[in-house]
């Protein structure tokens, strides 16, 4: 699954999605509001799903070189958290479903 | 408590500059919310309400007329006479600052006068703004912010030592989330540069960004170094407090002592020191209660070999 067809199987609002990271593949899905768990799942690659709307979210992501960053449940994004996802070219996007809908709604995506 | 104003004798010169260089016209608040003289008290008492404020100037076209504060609302509660036309008990003679004044000038009324806020008047006498304490003080630490940050810009950048190792130093400073997690992200940036697998990065990068978070979260505040050599990356935190009293306790997985507030930003589970552990290949702790904390950790890998003889060599490649 590449992290364009993530957002469409989301609907997933784009806030930063450079062009060239579309078609990025991503290894798997990382769904979580904590950031340590984040950093002990070992997924290079992963996309993150997570209701946690902070700069904290996009810094982990990029710490542990995941694909992208999806927050669930429209949740409002802080301007601090868009900025820093320019910053460090991390996909940020937005949906309005909540966390589990969204799993499920990637995995029918995925064919699981 | 010390009463604005200062003596002159104890004020910084740099302050004492700031008050008079400022004008009230620089602090004041311009967004006005005003009654008219025909509006009731109670309309009076809910703007404020709404607003959050404690003082309403009476005004009609920027004329002003007088001023009502939540002390005259609290004896029209008293009286009973919430329905009465502000006219009726707003103060009329009323303390006002000029917009052209200085600062220092509009600082010594609130202590001169004791109100909590005053009109500001410009050269017409219309009504163009209104000065509480708070513009004040918000006023000031802003400007002594830049006179910081312009005082700190004459400091002399320490020379970069880029020896065949390379050292990298942050101060992190406790619950300073917005700036976590850079020292993290600088380290990574320079294990990059040095053209090292991904895996290898992510791994001290890990290590680091626990470690920072770590001094945010249960610190007073600390230093993360970076030490990075060929063939190895160390990271160490100290800090000076509060110390872990349980050291074995606080290496389970699980165990935190961090509060709602900081799980709330998705950190504190419990995880960061099973999970340094994890990722590096050298760790260490030592800590007591009342004393720091210094830690370490190290990943290590095989260094690049000796370049070949420099007969041999053609261009300015680096090894690989």
């Amino acid at each position: 699954m590449t992290l364009d067809d993530a957002r469409r199987a989301l609907a997933a609002e784009e806030i930063h999605l450079p062009d060239a990271a579309r078609a990025r593949e991503v290894s798997g899905v990382v769904a979580t509001d904590l950031m340590s768990d984040l950093l002990t799942a070992d997924r290079v690659g992963c996309l993150v799903l997570t209701a946690l709307a902070s700069d904290q979210a996009v810094r982990t992501a990029d710490l542990v070189g995941a694909a992208g960053v999806i927050v669930v449940n429209g949740k409002p994004l802080p301007a601090g958290m868009v900025e820093l996802a320019r910053e460090l070219g991390m996909p940020l996007l937005r949906c309005r479903r909540p966390m589990f809908e969204s799993c499920a709604a990637l995995a029918r995506a995925a064919g699981r | 408590m010390a009463v604005l104003p200062l003596p002159a004798d104890q004020i910084p010169l740099v302050l004492q500059d700031l008050l008079f260089r400022l004008k009230v016209r620089d602090v004041m608040t311009r967004d006005l919310i005003t009654v008219r003289r025909t509006d009731t008290m109670r309309y009076a008492r809910a703007l404020m309400k709404t607003h959050g404020i404690t003082g309403l100037p009476v005004a009609e076209q920027d004329r002003l007329y007088g001023i009502v504060s939540m002390d005259d609302v609290i004896t029209v509660l008293e009286l009973q006479r919430l329905d009465d036309p502000v006219e009726a008990h707003m103060t009329e003679r009323v303390v006002v600052l000029e917009d052209d004044m200085p600062l220092a000038f509009g600082a010594s009324y609130f202590d001169k006068y004791r109100f909590g806020r005053f009109p500001v008047l410009d050269r017409n006498g219309r009504l163009c703004g209104i000065l509480t304490s708070r513009d004040i003080s918000a006023s000031l630490l802003i400007e002594l912010y830049k006179e910081y940050a312009r005082l700190e810009a004459r400091v002399p950048a320490p020379a970069p030592r880029r020896t065949p190792g390379e050292r990298l130093r942050f101060t992190v400073r406790r619950y300073d989330f917005e700036n976590a997690g850079r020292a993290a992200h600088e380290i990574k940036k320079a294990l990059t540069a040095r053209g090292l697998p991904p895996e290898l990065v992510r791994r001290v990068a890990i290590a680091a960004y626990e470690m920072e978070m770590n001094l945010v979260v249960h610190s007073v505040g600390g230093v993360l170094e970076a030490h990075i050599e060929d063939g190895l990356a160390e990271i160490t935190a100290t800090d000076e407090g509060p110390g872990i009293a349980d050291v074995e306790l606080a290496l389970q997985d699980g165990f935190s002592t961090a509060n709602d507030w900081v799980r709330s930003l998705g950190f504190g589970a419990g995880m960061g020191l099973g999970n340094i552990r994890r990722v590096a290949d050298d760790f260490s702790i030592r800590s007591a209660p009342g004393q720091g904390t210094h830690l370490r950790a190290a990943v290590r890998w095989p260094p690049a070999d000796t370049p070949p003889p420099a007969s041999t060599t053609t261009g300015a490649e680096p090894p690989r």
